[in-house]
């Protein structure tokens, strides 16, 4: 299933999970996104993904990339 | 009942007899690492006992491995520098119906290898939201209006793959001209700053 639209804003948020069921001792950093989407039609849609740290490292760096094309074309 | 080893020191009441070396312990930590944490049902008491401990009777061999089981549960839970390792495993030779100092040094060095990529499986069985599990991108250019010549603008096209462990992906396609690409920039900056301040206080 695919949603296509247009990217409208992003909400953020940065935590670490302490502990678990299965792990007393986690200490696990994470990035929570929600990325605000418009589709075709105009309606905003919230869709939210969360990243490890070298996760959001890399999604960044691509997106540097992205904009370092986008100046060139 | 006491049990001999070949010829060398009597081992404590109710031991299994000792292997040669520390091969089948540490195959055991392996067999129980491989069904606990890296999801292999395969891998199950019978097979493990039939492999490495073919000479115990099953209720002995059951007894052995779920107190190593516990050992290395206690272990990963508690992510255990070797400071607190040492200090674990210690007081654990010296417990009544604990372990043997040969023991804990199969068990020290089984944990030295697989503590992180143990702990790495225990974040994993902890994220259950959607993950950000693939992402591509292009730059195309964009016709503006047919009605004047040629007016293109650059725009990126990123599709990313959403989904939760173990669950299918959904495909989110997602358009960036070059403001909202700034736009996208700068929340990604504070995320990076965020993060800088985390790692100086934890």
């Amino acid at each position: 299933m695919a949603t296509v639209g247009q990217f409208v804003d992003i909400k953020w948020k940065l935590g670490v999970a302490m502990s678990s069921d299965t792990c007393r001792s986690l200490k696990y950093p994470y990035v929570t996104v929600t990325l605000k989407v418009a589709d075709p039609s105009g309606q905003i849609t919230d869709r939210s993904f969360e990243m490890t740290i070298p996760q959001f490292k890399n999604f960044f760096r691509q997106f540097k990339e992205m904009a370092a094309v986008l100046e060139t074309v | 009942m006491k049990l001999t080893g070949n010829g060398t020191t009597p081992i404590s009441e109710g031991s299994l007899p000792p292997p040669e070396g520390s091969k089948p312990l540490s195959g055991l930590l392996g067999g129980i690492a491989q069904a606990a944490y890296y999801g292999n049902a395969d891998i199950t008491e019978e097979l493990l006992r039939g492999q490495l401990y073919p000479e115990a009777a099953p209720e002995e061999f059951r007894a052995l491995r779920a107190k190593m089981g516990g050992l290395l549960q206690s272990i990963a839970s508690a992510d255990m520098d070797l400071n607190q390792l040492d200090a674990f495993l210690t007081a654990q030779t010296k417990k009544q119906g604990g372990i043997t100092s040969d023991q804990a040094a199969v068990i020290a060095k089984f944990w030295k290898n697989h503590r992180m990529k143990i702990h790495e499986s225990l974040i994993n069985q902890s994220r259950w939201d959607n993950l950000l599990k693939n992402m591509n991108w292009r730059v195309d250019l964009k016709s503006q209006s047919r009605h004047i010549d040629q007016i293109n603008t650059p725009v990126a096209i990123v599709e990313m793959e959403l989904g939760k462990n173990g669950q299918e992906s959904e495909f989110l396609c997602l358009e960036f001209d070059e403001a909202k690409l700034s736009q996208m920039l700068k929340k990604l900056s504070e995320i990076e700053d965020s993060m800088t301040l985390l790692t100086q206080t934890t």
